[in-house]
C-alpha cells in the first residue's frame, strides 16, 4: 500500500510541470487600427508555478531594443492559464525587429540558489529556408 | 393520412451529422524548470551547484514539437541577481551541457553546441524533449570568505526562433 502511494507521489513529482510555452514561433505580422502601426498576436501559456508575471520585448537581430507598444509590458499570466496578448510596432521599425520574446520575472529567494529565467523568442522575419 | 405518416416517420429519424476533429501540428517550444539549482558552500570563499561542492546543478528541459525551428541558448550567471554587499570582486565560471534526451539523434547536441561568452547554444535539429544542466560557480576574491546571507543568481535559458 504504501509502496503504491510512493509510486503514485513520484509519478506527480516527476510529471508535474513548470512550463513556460508562446506561439507561435513564426507570427504574422498585420495591420492595426493604427496608421502606421502593425501588430502581431501572440499567445502565452504560463504553467511555471512560481511565476506569476512575464517581460514582453522586442530586438533587432543584434538583440538591441527596439520601442514597441503593448496593453501591459509586463503581464500577469496565473498558474495554468493562457493569455493572449498583441504587440504594435511602427512600420517603419519592421526592417529591423526581428524577435519577440517573453521572459519570465523570477521573485526574491530566501535561500541561496540558482533561479531559471525561461525566454521564448518568435521571430518576425519569417520562416528559416 | 399516408402523408402524414410518411412525414412522421422521417421526423423520428435520428439526425446525423459529421463532426470533423481538426488538428495543428506547429513550430513550438516550451520551456520546463525540472530543478532550480542550489549553492554548495564547500569552503569559505566558494559557491558552487556542482554536487561533489554540495550544491544542486539546475536542470532545464526544452520541448520542441518540430524539428529545426529553435536553438536553446542558455546563459549561465555572471553577478548574483541578489547578494550581501560584496566589497571586492568576485570570479565567476559556469558551463551548459546536454544531460538527458528523448531521441538518439539529439546524442550530437554537446559536441554540436557552441559557446561564447557566458552562453551556450545548441542547435534543437530533432523534435523532442532535451533536458541541460548549467553548473554555476563563483569565487570571492582571493580566497576571501563570503559575507554571510543569501545568494542568489539567475540562469537564463532562451528557446530562439531561428
Amino acid at each position: 500500500m504504501l509502496q503504491n502511494k510512493l509510486i503514485i507521489f513520484f509519478l506527480v513529482w516527476a510529471f508535474s510541470t513548470h512550463a513556460h510555452e508562446m506561439t507561435p514561433a513564426y507570427p504574422i505580422v498585420k495591420p492595426s487600427h493604427v496608421t502606421g502601426v502593425v501588430k502581431v498576436d501572440l499567445s502565452l501559456f504560463n504553467s511555471r508555478e512560481e511565476i506569476k508575471y512575464y517581460e514582453i520585448g522586442l530586438f533587432d537581430l543584434n538583440w538591441d531594443s527596439i520601442p514597441f507598444s503593448a496593453t501591459y509590458r509586463i503581464i500577469k499570466v496565473a498558474y495554468q492559464t493562457r493569455k493572449n496578448f498583441s504587440v504594435y510596432i511602427r512600420k517603419s521599425d519592421m526592417d529591423e525587429a526581428t524577435y519577440v520574446c517573453t521572459t519570465s520575472k523570477v521573485k526574491k529567494q530566501l535561500e541561496s540558489k540558482t533561479l531559471v529565467s525561461s525566454r521564448i523568442c518568435s521571430r518576425l522575419d519569417g520562416m528559416p529556408a | 393520412m399516408k402523408y402524414s405518416l410518411a412525414i412522421l416517420s422521417l421526423c423520428a429519424l435520428p439526425a446525423y451529422a459529421d463532426v470533423d476533429i481538426t488538428g495543428n501540428v506547429e513550430a513550438k517550444c516550451v520551456i520546463q524548470t525540472t530543478k532550480s539549482g542550489v549553492y554548495g558552500n564547500p569552503i569559505a570563499s566558494k559557491l558552487s551547484t556542482t554536487p561533489a561542492d554540495g550544491g544542486v546543478l539546475p536542470v532545464i528541459r526544452f520541448d520542441v514539437a518540430l524539428a529545426n525551428y529553435y536553438t536553446a541558448n542558455i546563459t549561465h550567471p555572471t553577478s548574483f541577481s541578489s547578494s550581501p554587499a560584496l566589497s571586492d570582486t568576485v570570479a565567476w565560471t559556469g558551463s551548459t551541457s546536454v544531460t538527458q534526451t528523448s531521441d538518439a539523434g539529439m546524442s550530437g547536441y554537446d559536441a554540436a553546441k557552441v559557446v561564447y561568452d557566458n552562453t551556450t547554444v545548441f542547435d534543437l535539429t530533432v523534435a523532442g524533449s532535451t533536458w541541460f544542466s548549467t553548473a554555476s560557480s563563483a569565487t570571492y576574491a582571493a580566497s576571501k570568505p563570503f559575507v554571510g546571507g543569501v545568494y542568489t543568481a539567475i540562469v537564463q535559458a532562451s528557446c530562439v526562433a531561428k
